[in-house]
């Protein structure tokens, strides 16, 4: 998972044509839709590559 | 993961004093040492003080360096980044701060900074949308889709946000009326045809968070039931258009644009339409012909486009800096955050271009109600060269001028008005001691004369004659009856212009003559400019007991007027002079005095 379009696993669906109503919500707390420390760690991964400090993410 | 980011300035700005040569310098030197991989370099957006460019500001050390140059960059890598010590010789220095200053909040440009509309730029990648999103991006979109689309135009309306691009008119009322036209095809459309002279706060936002302006209009297209939205650009905003077809392609590939969106029943698709750079396509009836494929004029209104408009479809047209702002409304708790910005009649923060005759010259986003004075001294560091604040020109050409006495006027779209000013998109251009007002009242209608499409008579051929009479004037061969000409002409053309652009470019000249008659009355009576700018009411001397004959002058006429041996008091040939003032910017004597030609007393420079 290199973008948060990419899918974590195979229980996230999300794509433009199969869109999810939490996708965006999903992006920072995700995943949502299951339970996953892996998903979850993958998720924190692409955003601790870029945030510039701690008060860089905003829900 | 990275050691440290470091933002370097990508806007225009910085772009053109030489940041992408920075960064270039800056990566060599970060090969050089083997040690590219552990830090992250980012062409950002517009951190807003242009005068200080090319800036970089290193996170989370949270360092701002400025008037930087490639030939620093080896220090930068070699102390800052290898062995943790700032560069004190590259942070910003000033009469306005004691030590040389670290930050955002020790810098005194940005003490009166309230960072809404600019909350990204400078801070993410403008090229990411992953970044947009963990800052928050796309958020009040998901909530606005999930509202029933009045209420979405009712959070708008209660956040009391006004259109930034001009007249100010409510956004939420707005797009309730092209809400309720009828109709099943509606259109949202993005002015993005930033024209005043100087003003360049459009163009910042869309290089530096172009998600912004999408989220912005998707909202939009969900309140008004549209499906299709434009943004009118001008193409001399290349990188700004680069970077929206970037964010509309990475929003498609999201699922944030195209069919049934998040799984909604909502559609949208968005265009981006280049424009050829006329002044009077920002009006919006003309953008709107531009963007059928007509010549770019304006049509009479009514009827307004929120009930006819792009396509003879019922349209919404919102400027950058008024999209910029709605997802901070529509997202939770937004309308009370917003609103608890700014002044009764006028909320939230205004994005300005401070030009001029300022020592910092750049982008300020402060709240509605701020003082000119605050603007100039504190935001903008006061008078460059210590002279005396004459005037300030709110609004670009179709706006007015604001004098020195009313420096304590609070800047929301009420008291402007009231001042013979308007908000306009949010030029601010600064004058001194040195500016005359005829001089600029001529500038800024000779400016909206050329623009003028030539549609209707009043604004054609009323700005010609003005124009005529300006010119008269200021040669010295102005009547005392040529300001009532003005004035009667002045409010002819208001009153039966077609468009915003006609009602509008009296108003220099109007806001001139209501404060600065005396000037006015000078040129024309007394054949004086007190200015020393307008050419054939003053020459130049050569004041012979301060020349020391140090030639600088001399070196720098380009027409040869000024003659003289090294060593020995110059003089300057009256006949080939063409009063450019090269030498007065070059001699450090101060010996090159004005003479006015209407009256006998000298004035010095």
């Amino acid at each position: 998972m290199k973008k948060f379009i990419d899918h974590c696993c195979e229980k996230c669906t999300h794509t433009k044509d199969n869109p999810c109503k939490d996708f965006v919500k999903c992006c920072i707390e995700g995943p949502v839709c299951h339970e996953s420390s892996s998903c979850s760690a993958r998720r924190k991964a692409i955003i601790d590559e870029v945030a510039l400090n701690d008060q860089f993410i905003i829900c | 993961m990275y050691e440290k980011h470091l933002m370097i300035c990508g806007a225009t700005g910085c772009l053109s004093s030489g940041s992408n040569l920075v960064e270039e310098a800056l990566v060599e030197e970060l090969e050089k040492h083997g040690i590219r991989d552990k830090y992250r370099l980012v062409m950002g957006g517009c951190p807003g003080f242009c005068e200080v460019g090319p800036i970089i500001v290193v996170y989370p050390d949270e360092v701002f360096y400025c008037r930087l140059k490639p030939k620093d960059m080896a220090e930068l890598v070699e102390k800052h980044l290898l062995e943790g010590e700032i560069v004190e010789r590259l942070l910003y220095k000033g009469p306005d701060v004691v030590v040389p200053a670290r930050f955002y909040d020790t810098i005194p440009f940005y003490a009166k900074h309230k960072f809404n509309v600019l909350r990204t730029s400078g801070i993410i990648d403008p090229e990411s949308i992953d970044e947009y999103i963990m800052r928050g991006g796309y958020r009040a979109f998901t909530r606005a889709l999930s509202m029933e689309p009045l209420a979405i135009c009712e959070e708008v309306k209660e956040a009391g946000l006004r259109g930034r691009g001009g007249a100010g008119f409510s956004t939420g009322l707005k797009w309730e009326f092209t809400n309720k036209a009828p109709g099943p095809k509606k259109y949202v459309v993005c002015n993005a045809d930033e024209g005043d002279p100087g003003a360049f706060m459009d163009r910042s936002i869309l290089e530096g968070d172009p998600h912004a302006i999408l989220e912005g209009m998707l909202i939009c297209g969900r309140a008004i039931g549209a499906d299709e939205g434009y943004i009118y650009c001008r193409a001399e905003y290349p990188l700004a258009i680069s970077r929206l077809k970037i964010a509309i392609r990475q929003a498609e590939e999201y699922g944030l644009l195209g069919k049934n969106i998040l799984g909604y029943d909502f559609n949208f698709k968005m265009n981006i339409k280049e424009g050829a750079g006329a002044f009077v396509c920002g009006e919006e009836t003309a953008l709107l012909g531009s963007i059928e494929g007509k010549r770019g004029m304006p049509r009479p209104r009514p009827p307004f486009p929120a009930q006819s408009g792009l396509f003879g479809k019922p349209t919404t047209i919102n400027n950058v800096e008024t999209f910029a702002n709605v997802p901070l409304i529509v997202k939770e708790g937004g309308v009370l955050e917003f609103a608890a910005i700014g002044t009764e009649g006028s909320k939230g923060t205004k994005v300005f271009a401070l030009a001029g005759k300022v020592r910092n010259t750049g982008l300020c986003e402060v709240p509605m109600g701020i003082t000119i004075r605050e603007i100039i001294y504190d935001v903008g560091g006061g008078i460059k060269r210590g002279k005396e604040f004459k005037a300030v020109q709110a609004g670009g050409p179709s706006g007015g001028c604001i004098p020195a006495e009313q420096i304590d006027l609070p800047i929301d779209y009420d008291s402007l008005n009231k001042a013979g000013a308007i908000m306009g998109s949010g030029g601010l251009v600064v004058m001194d001691e040195g500016t005359c007002m005829v001089d600029l009242a001529r500038y800024f209608l000779s400016f909206t004369q050329k623009e003028s499409c030539g549609k209707c008579t009043p604004c054609r051929e009323g700005t010609k004659r003005m124009l005529e009479i300006l010119d008269r004037i200021s040669e010295g061969a102005g009547v005392p009856e040529d300001l009532d000409t003005l004035d009667s002409l002045a409010a002819s053309i208001k009153d039966s212009s077609l468009c915003g652009l006609g009602q509008t470019c009296p108003n220099p000249v109007l806001s001139t003559i209501r404060y600065f008659r005396e000037e006015y009355e000078e040129h024309i009576t007394d054949k004086f400019c007190r200015a020393g700018i307008c050419k054939e009411l003053f020459t130049y001397r050569i004041d012979q007991e301060k020349c020391t004959g140090c030639t600088a002058c001399a070196r720098v006429c380009p027409v040869d007027a000024i003659k003289g041996e090294k060593k020995e008091p110059h003089e300057i040939e009256q006949d080939l002079c063409t009063r450019c003032g090269s030498c007065v910017e070059k001699c450090r004597q101060d010996c090159i005095l004005v003479v006015p030609q209407g009256r006998e007393a000298d004035v010095s420079n």
